[in-house]
């Protein structure tokens, strides 16, 4: 058992620390636009940091699951946005890596590594939430392939993005996880309509995909037709290895931002206050480790560890309470959030965001419904 | 960065395991329990299995303390390994059996006369004094504090027993009026010895933590899978699966902490403050909040003296009483947070504003 790197993983992270500080102005933490966003992307693959954990013969670098979680470290220590095409590179190339035709990898993965194709995901419908699999955009057979039809909700990056990996019944007449199918749709198909949706923080994170007639030729199949679930779980399973502790050197940088929040306003010497930042770091710490376990776990075995499954529920816990904390740090003043509060607005916003973190990308009651029926073993809830 | 159990590490766990699941059902807790307080024919085997030797890492003793607190492990291990092994070890001697630590830092005095060393002060609380061949005693000299050995038998003590919430360990008072003693370590080496096991200590409590929260936690889920009402099992409904997926996660997370604990008290232990405290306070919280939602989903049954439950929640109260002695976790860590913290950068106005 071992904490730190080894020697590998101790001068790749030193090399990256110190580009990343030739890249990343310091100070305050403020937003991207989407241009910088796409040419962060560019240096990104530049420098040979897209794809660390993709096969060599697809272009990347082999690495071991660890380097990707070194990445996601010292970039949230840095304060570096996300990859503009975070949903390809970590989702929905390994799953081309896995599903698709050589045609497919020949077109798709060296411009997703190259940021040149950036990709959403089209899974939930307003109907279809915490219940994925009873998804109802229609792919209908016409000569040469499908016409589809139907809505998509809360699409990161679809607004950006040039392929969308979408989920869609091929067969109504099947039941729920049977009769799905998985696409590799052009977003710049006729009949495609991207709309953005306005969360209640006021940004503008995810989007509406509307489908009226969109014509998708066969070969946008990907996987077998009728095997769309296992397609997409592929997808969501990808992420498990190390998205974890993506969230939890996100989660640290906060922690770092909302000490020199509470230093700067001098509200270090209030009890409650160290008591709630003791409790944060307790929590984050708890949660960081657990994802090591799970990258050990998934070096040693080839799958993260049952524990991996807590992650995302405890890191929303966190934020949250982290994000509240700010705001009571803040006082009277976490009333104003235009250019002349503390750092713009900045925890005002995280506040309002954080909201969304029990919700997005399982909710916290489905995640623990996982936990009781796949790791304790309990008779399913439903 | 590689946090597993090595191979050597996973045999030992389970091998710890088997053996304490073979000797120890509830039964013949609920029996030590409620008779003899200890199983005082198992410490040779303990002995010849190797839960004494002085070459055990943090990690090592970290897994056997779990594995203990599993199953309410019935022997003065803990005082004896976490308290009492690091002064005989840097004292250059070897363990004469059970033994535990008294700290008398502040209420003891020692004073050397001709015939040799004679304790004085009162001690209210040494766990499990009751059940050591030698008790250590952390006493002022003249040139500060000095580690000395007391014969329990020894004319001038009087160790009284004191009724306790865990009858597995039960606390003890004692009484030094001229109790001859003898010095195992003088001022100034006696104290980064006690600072040592103040470490362990806390590291070995944590663990043992986790480990009540990890078998309360089994015990709920095994009770949720076979108990019908409304002609399902509970563990079927949401109000009573949901709690159980939050006790694994407090189980899960005060187990990485545990871990981490340990590999840094093995790797840098003047360091391992801010570590040992987060693994205290995470998991004594475990352990008596994984009692509570055991008793909750345990319902009727959980609550009676006969079913095993409150045997893990004494324990569990024990090991938060315990703890509540020794620095408090969340002042330790806050106090590093905000010490080592960098001073603000101006924030940059409007920063957010356009976006």
């Amino acid at each position: 058992m071992r904490i730190g790197d080894s020697e590998d993983e101790g001068s790749f992270r030193a090399e990256l620390r110190s580009w990343l500080s030739g890249q990343i102005p310091s100070g305050a933490p403020h937003s991207w636009s989407s241009e910088q966003l796409r040419s962060w992307s560019r240096s990104l693959y530049q420098a040979g940091y897209a794809g660390l954990s993709w096969p060599v013969e697809h272009g990347g670098r082999g690495l071991p699951p660890a380097y990707q979680a070194i990445y996601a470290e010292e970039s949230a220590r840095a304060g570096a946005p996300d990859h503009v095409n975070v949903i390809g590179l970590n989702m929905v190339g390994p799953t081309i890596i896995r599903y698709g035709s050589q045609a497919q990898q020949a077109t798709f993965l060296p411009r997703i590594l190259s940021g040149e194709t950036i990709f959403c995901q089209g899974f939930s419908e307003p109907d279809a939430g915490s219940d994925l699999a009873s998804v109802r955009t229609r792919a209908q057979a016409h000569p040469d392939g499908y016409l589809v039809d139907g809505e998509k909700v809360w699409s990161s990056y679809a607004h950006l993005a040039d392929y969308c990996l979408l989920l869609v019944r091929t067969d109504p007449e099947a039941v729920k996880h049977a009769g799905l199918t998985c696409l590799l749709l052009d977003m710049r198909a006729p009949g495609v309509q991207v709309r953005p949706l306005r969360e209640l923080s006021g940004d503008t994170d995810f989007n509406q995909i509307i489908l009226t007639g969109v014509r998708v030729s066969s070969d946008t199949v990907l996987g077998p037709v009728g095997e769309g679930w296992r397609v997409a779980m592929t997808t969501l399973a990808h992420e498990r290895g190390t998205f974890g502790i993506t969230l939890t050197s996100r989660l640290s940088a906060e922690l770092d931002r909302l000490i020199e929040t509470v230093l700067a306003l001098g509200a270090d010497s209030d009890p409650l206050v160290r008591k709630e930042i003791a409790e944060l770091h307790l929590h984050l710490q708890g949660l960081r480790f657990t994802g090591y376990r799970a990258l050990a776990e998934l070096r040693r075995t080839g799958e993260p560890g049952a524990e991996s499954s807590i992650l995302k529920l405890g890191w929303s816990v966190a934020n949250q309470r982290l994000t509240a904390l700010a705001l009571r740090v803040l006082g009277p003043d976490a009333a104003f959030d235009g250019p002349d509060a503390f750092w713009g607005g900045y925890w005002q916003r995280q506040h309002l965001r954080s909201r969304t973190n029990s919700i997005e990308g399982g909710t916290s009651e489905i995640l623990r419904g996982i936990v009781a029926e796949r790791v304790l073993g309990l008779p399913r809830t439903r | 960065m590689d946090f597993t159990l090595s191979q050597d590490q996973r045999e030992l766990k389970a091998a710890a395991r088997h053996y304490l699941s073979q000797s120890y059902p509830p039964a013949r807790i609920a029996e030590l329990s409620d008779g003899a307080g200890w199983d005082s024919a198992a410490w040779p085997e303990l002995v010849r299995q190797g839960w004494l030797d002085p070459e055990l890492g943090a990690v090592e003793l970290a897994l056997l303390a779990e594995e203990g607190g599993r199953v309410l492990h019935p022997v003065p291990w803990w005082v004896t390994v976490a308290l009492a092994l690091p002064v005989y070890q840097a004292a250059g001697l070897d363990l004469p059996g059970p033994a535990t630590l008294a700290d008398g830092s502040t209420g003891c005095r020692a004073l050397r006369q001709p015939t040799g060393w004679v304790l004085d002060g009162l001690l209210p609380s040494v766990p499990q004094a009751g059940l050591a061949t030698e008790i250590l005693v952390a006493a002022r000299t003249a040139a500060g504090i000095a580690l000395f050995a007391v014969d329990p038998d020894a004319p001038g003590l009087t160790l009284t027993e004191r009724a306790g919430l865990d009858p597995l360990r039960i606390v003890a008072g004692l009484r030094l009026a001229g109790a001859p003693a003898r010095l195992l370590l003088d001022a100034p080496a006696a104290e980064p010895v006690l600072a040592s096991v103040e470490r362990r200590a806390g590291l070995l409590l944590a663990c043992e933590a986790v480990g009540v929260a990890d078998r309360v936690l089994e015990l709920a889920v095994d009770y949720a899978k076979i108990r019908t009402q409304f002609g399902r099992p509970i563990g079927s409904y949401q109000a009573v699966a949901h709690q159980l997926a939050d006790s694994y996660a407090a189980v899960e997370l005060a187990r990485s902490l545990a871990y981490r604990a340990a590999c840094v008290l093995d790797d840098e232990p003047g360091d391992a403050a801010e570590a040992i405290a987060c693994a205290v306070q995470a998991g004594t919280r475990a352990a008596v909040s994984g009692c509570q939602v055991a008793m909750q989903v345990t319902g009727g049954i959980g609550v009676t003296w006969e079913y095993p439950l409150h045997r893990w929640y004494r324990r569990a109260l024990f090991l938060q009483a315990r703890a509540a002695a020794g620095p408090d976790p969340l002042a330790v860590i806050a106090g590093e947070l905000l010490q080592a913290a960098r001073p603000a950068p101006e924030p940059i106005e409007g920063a957010l504003a356009s976006a």
